[in-house]
């Protein structure tokens, strides 16, 4: 009975499910978005041993690609003579032999080599995937360029399926489906294309709605089944129209829509005051405003900032007369939903019937094509030249890892820090990163850190605090979310990203509306006063009552971990807090003499800083490597709280006759050890030049 | 003289235990009952007035510490001053002039306790660490011997310090003790209740002024027993012939006359006349 519900069962799914069979495709033959790049992060030493058998090398830095269960290690080795070749474990054996390693050929700005590897995915077919490694000279990190895109054919359309995130399994997070909906031969999948699919978005073919049920692990076969009715996505390629949408003026308030416009030439715009490449842009934006305006040219600019104020400044600083959408929502923007905004800037040149003509164009070449649609009458409606350019290579995805500890006690009464560890996995500068704590129940408050940054591969540990006033202890244990919040830009592109972590809050281990005693501290106070006035046999017995005070005083400071917490205090340098040396503020700026200096720093180094929560020169030196490293990606930067990890402190040399150091940093390459702040900038640059 | 070579060996005990970190045994939950710096390569104990300065920052309630210092404040009082201190050690080494007290800046010592709290309450910091010579000479010396300390602005400040409290020291005796020491401050409330003290038998005395000449604190003994200027260091005691002044443990109530004090002398008019 069992096998034949499980027969029926499978048949009904097979039966109805379609299945689809796919088959590599050439890259190329696609698009530029058949293909994505991830970053590679290399490191001095792997956490599996590796032997290298070639020739002697300068630099060696070791990562390893996974493709489903097959692990590969890779080497890239730059020679004396400054011959850099990469080593692939293409056997799996745990050695480079001379035989795995591969010229590669020279592009601008550094190497690439192309090569195939076997991913095994997990209960399904080895296959061969092919993939290309890109080093931009000099750098700690590779890009992985590849996706192994399979083709298949549904009623006559294509279905392209590309591993988005190269883990080698084809049905992962972070892959999607191509499809040509309009069956035009070509498949606009880019990002914010109206023909790219994720796995678990339904796409619309005729009258039918279709998504994805099963896939193989090999991606050899796709399995869609039918689904609820799905309007197809508006296509925003150059010769569609361009949708419409009704907007309130930022600056005088006027109901707007984007038909209102028709007759003349629009930029669409889509840009924020923090995005530095769209700042930079304006001057030049409006001074084609200025010289075209008058000829029935107009800028529809689409703010996605938050503050109203700062968009207000910044129109009223640079005098831009322009209409502006602002609805505070960010990247909730309905416009920017409408158009599928996925990074800024982003703009659209609309000719004078709506109709999209050209994508993201700039200075010289947005001049030149607003006075070729401002030429054009309003009769010549069909698109004479479609420029696309190129889709983004990498894909926007969060490049921050958030470690939260799974849960946190709070006390009535008290504030609870929380230390929550930010690690950014990219080769690029997390800006402004903003931490917020919703579903908080009521009562409790969270303080969250100011903005900061986070350098590439760079770490930072930041602390919340919880105060608990008065709470009711029967929403404990309760789930909150830690928001994080960041924007990062690669080359011109910026985008803005929302993390969320979860932890819960319990209520502390100190039982609840348990007030500290201070009577005691009160009465001994008061009770030394009154010794002043007393002599004789009242004057010991104060003196006895005292001493028990004092021995209740003691005891309960034992009790709350007063004495631990006077150790610790007692145990950690803090060079600056007993004035061995200057306390500095939290800011530090390299001389652009010291930057280039670090910039051309031949690199990979590994600086370790320790600091503890109360040193106060300790956000200096954080600042001051951060700094560093920015200027020198191949710089990595670890912050550790000395006081947490005590014992890697000590083993790291950070320790003076007993006492852990503070602010000290560790370079990893040579041992040495860096204490203090005085002429830090100098005394770091000069470490690193010792590594050999 | 028997109770001056006791005292020189309490004395050298403070030392060895304000120093015992020589011995490996890393930093302690103890609390130093005298000025020493917790920064030093070589303290294994922590420093009450670092201590205090850094709950005042953290906003702990000072139960352990306040609680300790009480417990040492009965026990000894400022006894600790004259027996134990290591800085006050070094105070006893310069101690040639012993000029009669100068009233009108003793109660300085209570002023820089309060300023020590307020500056870490209001400006976060512990500003009283960067200026103490006790730190100057165990800490910022040290350091900068093994290179980790550098001759900038801060370190100038702490030998500034350093030099003026020594050269305080040898015009003044027990300089630092009579004027500036915070922690002598704290004490300094507990030496009327506290169950080590000087006992005066009015009776005895023949006002020859002989235990004036002792004091290194620089006051009358024989009408400031036990007030806030007074260290217990036993000098007067042991300079007394007739044996007047009595130095030793006893309920603070049971050591016979004990006149009444202010933390500070108010008029000429409780002060018994000298024998001149």
């Amino acid at each position: 009975m069992r096998y034949l519900l499980l027969l029926i069962f499978v048949c009904a799914f097979f039966g109805l499910a379609l299945e689809i069979t796919l088959e590599p495709v050439e890259p190329e033959a696609l698009g530029s978005w058949a293909q994505v790049s991830l970053p590679l992060r290399l490191y001095p030493t792997l956490p599996r041993t590796v032997h290298y058998e070639g020739p002697e090398l300068v630099t060696k830095l070791f990562g390893e690609i996974a493709l489903g269960e097959a692990e590969y290690a890779i080497l890239l080795g730059v020679s004396a003579q400054n011959e850099v070749a990469l080593w692939v474990d293409f056997d799996g054996d745990g050695r480079l032999t001379a035989a795995e390693g591969l010229k590669g050929t020279r592009i601008t700005g550094g190497r690439s080599w192309s090569f195939v590897l076997r991913a095994v995915p997990k209960g399904a077919e080895p296959y061969d995937y092919p993939l290309t490694v890109l080093w931009p000279e000099g750098r700690g990190y590779v890009f992985l360029v590849g996706g192994a895109p399979r083709r298949g054919f549904f009623q006559g359309h294509q279905i392209v399926l590309v591993d988005g995130d190269l883990s080698g399994v084809f049905g992962t997070k972070g892959d999607f489906l191509g499809v040509d909906v309009d069956g035009d031969g070509k498949i606009h999948a880019n990002l914010d294309g109206h023909e790219y699919f994720a796995l678990s978005e339904a796409f619309t073919l005729g009258e039918e709605s279709l998504k994805v049920r099963e896939i193989s692990g090999d991606g050899r076969r796709i399995w869609l089944e039918r689904t609820a009715y799905v309007p197809p996505k508006v296509p925003l390629i150059p010769g569609s129209p361009a949708p419409d949408f009704s907007f309130r003026d930022f600056l005088s308030g006027r109901e707007l829509s984007l038909g209102n416009f028709r007759g003349k030439v629009v930029l669409l715009d889509f840009w924020a005051t923090w995005c530095p490449p769209c700042m930079a842009s304006l001057p030049g934006l409006k001074e084609i405003y200025e010289e075209f305006h008058a000829q029935g040219f107009e800028i529809v600019g689409v703010s996605l900032d938050e503050s109203a104020e700062d968009l207000r400044r910044v129109l009223s600083e640079r005098g831009i007369s322009w209409p502006v959408a602002f609805e505070g929502k960010r990247w909730d923007n309905s416009v920017a939903a409408l158009y599928r905004v996925y990074q800024i800037p982003t703009s659209y040149l609309l000719d004078k019937n709506g109709m999209i003509r050209y994508r993201d164009l700039e200075g010289e070449e947005l001049r030149r094509a607003v006075a070729e649609l401002l030429g054009e009458s309003t009769a010549e409606a069909a698109p004479s030249e479609i420029l696309v350019l190129p889709a983004l290579p990498v894909k926007a995805e969060p490049i921050l890892e958030v470690q939260v500890p799974p849960e946190a006690g709070v006390r009535r009464g008290e504030e609870t820090p929380l230390f929550v560890r930010v690690v950014n996995t990219s080769p690029y500068l997390a800006e402004e990163v903003r931490f917020s704590v919703r579903d908080l129940p009521p009562g409790i408050e969270a303080k969250v850190p100011e903005l900061f940054n986070i350098p590439a591969f760079g770490e930072r540990t930041v602390r919340l605090v919880f105060s608990a006033k008065e709470v009711d202890p029967q929403v404990f244990p309760v789930s909150v979310r830690l928001s994080v919040e960041y924007h990062y830009c690669i080359a011109e592109a910026c985008f803005q990203m929302v993390q969320e972590a979860k932890t819960a809050l319990v209520l502390g281990a100190a039982a609840p509306g348990f007030a500290l005693p201070w009577w005691i501290l009160v009465l001994l106070a008061l009770g030394v006063l009154a010794t002043w006035f007393l002599a004789g046999r009242t004057l010991s017995i104060f003196s006895l009552a005292l001493c028990v005070l004092a021995l209740a005083a003691l005891g309960f400071g034992v009790y709350l971990g007063q004495a631990r917490q006077a150790q610790r205090i007692g145990a950690v340098l803090c060079t600056s807090c007993v004035g061995i040396e200057e306390a500095r503020a939290p800011k530090a700026e390299l001389s652009p003499a010291l930057r280039e200096a670090f910039a051309s720093l031949p690199g990979p180094a590994h600086l370790v800083l320790f600091y503890t929560a109360w040193c106060r020169s300790c956000p200096y030196a954080k600042a001051l490597v951060e700094e560093v490293s920015l200027a020198n990606p191949r710089i990595l930067v670890e912050m550790v709280d000395a006081e947490a990890q005590r014992e890697r402190a000590e083993k790291a040399g950070v320790i003076v006759s007993g006492r852990v150091v503070v602010p000290a940093i560790l370079v990893q390459e040579t041992g040495k050890v860096l204490f203090g702040t005085e002429d830090l900038a100098a005394r770091l640059l000069s470490a690193l030049k010792e590594i050999p | 003289m028997r109770q001056r070579y006791l005292r020189r060996g309490t004395q050298g005990l403070g030392i060895f235990l304000g120093l015992l970190g020589i011995t490996g045994i890393g930093m302690t939950h103890v609390i130093f009952p005298g000025l020493h710096c917790y920064a030093c390569p070589l303290s294994a104990t922590v420093c009450p007035i670092g201590l205090l300065q850094n709950l005042v920052i953290a906003g702990t309630a000072p139960f352990y510490l306040l609680g300790v210092l009480a417990v040492y404040g009965i026990f000894l009082g400022r006894g600790w001053c004259g027996w134990f201190c290591p800085f006050g050690t070094v105070n006893d080494l310069f101690s040639w002039r012993k000029v009669r007290f100068h009233k009108a800046f003793s109660p300085l010592k209570f002023l820089v306790l309060l300023g020590t709290v307020f500056a870490a309450w209001r400006l976060a910091d512990t500003w009283f660490c960067k200026l103490c010579p006790a730190a100057s000479l165990t800490a910022s010396l040290p350091y900068f011997a093994m290179g980790l300390a550098q001759p900038t602005r801060p370190f100038f400040i702490h030998m500034g310090t350093l030099a003026a409290t020594l050269i305080g020291m040898t015009l003044v005796a027990r300089f630092w003790c009579r004027y500036l020491c915070p922690m002598g401050a704290i004490l300094a409330l507990f030496n009327r209740v506290s169950l080590f003290g000087l006992g005066f038998n009015q009776k005895k005395c023949t006002s020859c002024g002989l235990c004036l000449r002792a004091c290194p604190m620089g006051i009358d003994p024989r009408s400031e027993v036990n007030s806030t200027n007074c260290i217990k260091c036993g000098e007067c005691s042991s300079a007394c012939p007739q044996g007047a002044l009595s130095l030793g443990f006893s309920l603070p109530g049971a050591r016979g006359y004990a006149p009444l004090r202010f933390p500070w002398p108010r008029s000429r008019a409780n002060r018994v006349p000298s024998g001149k």
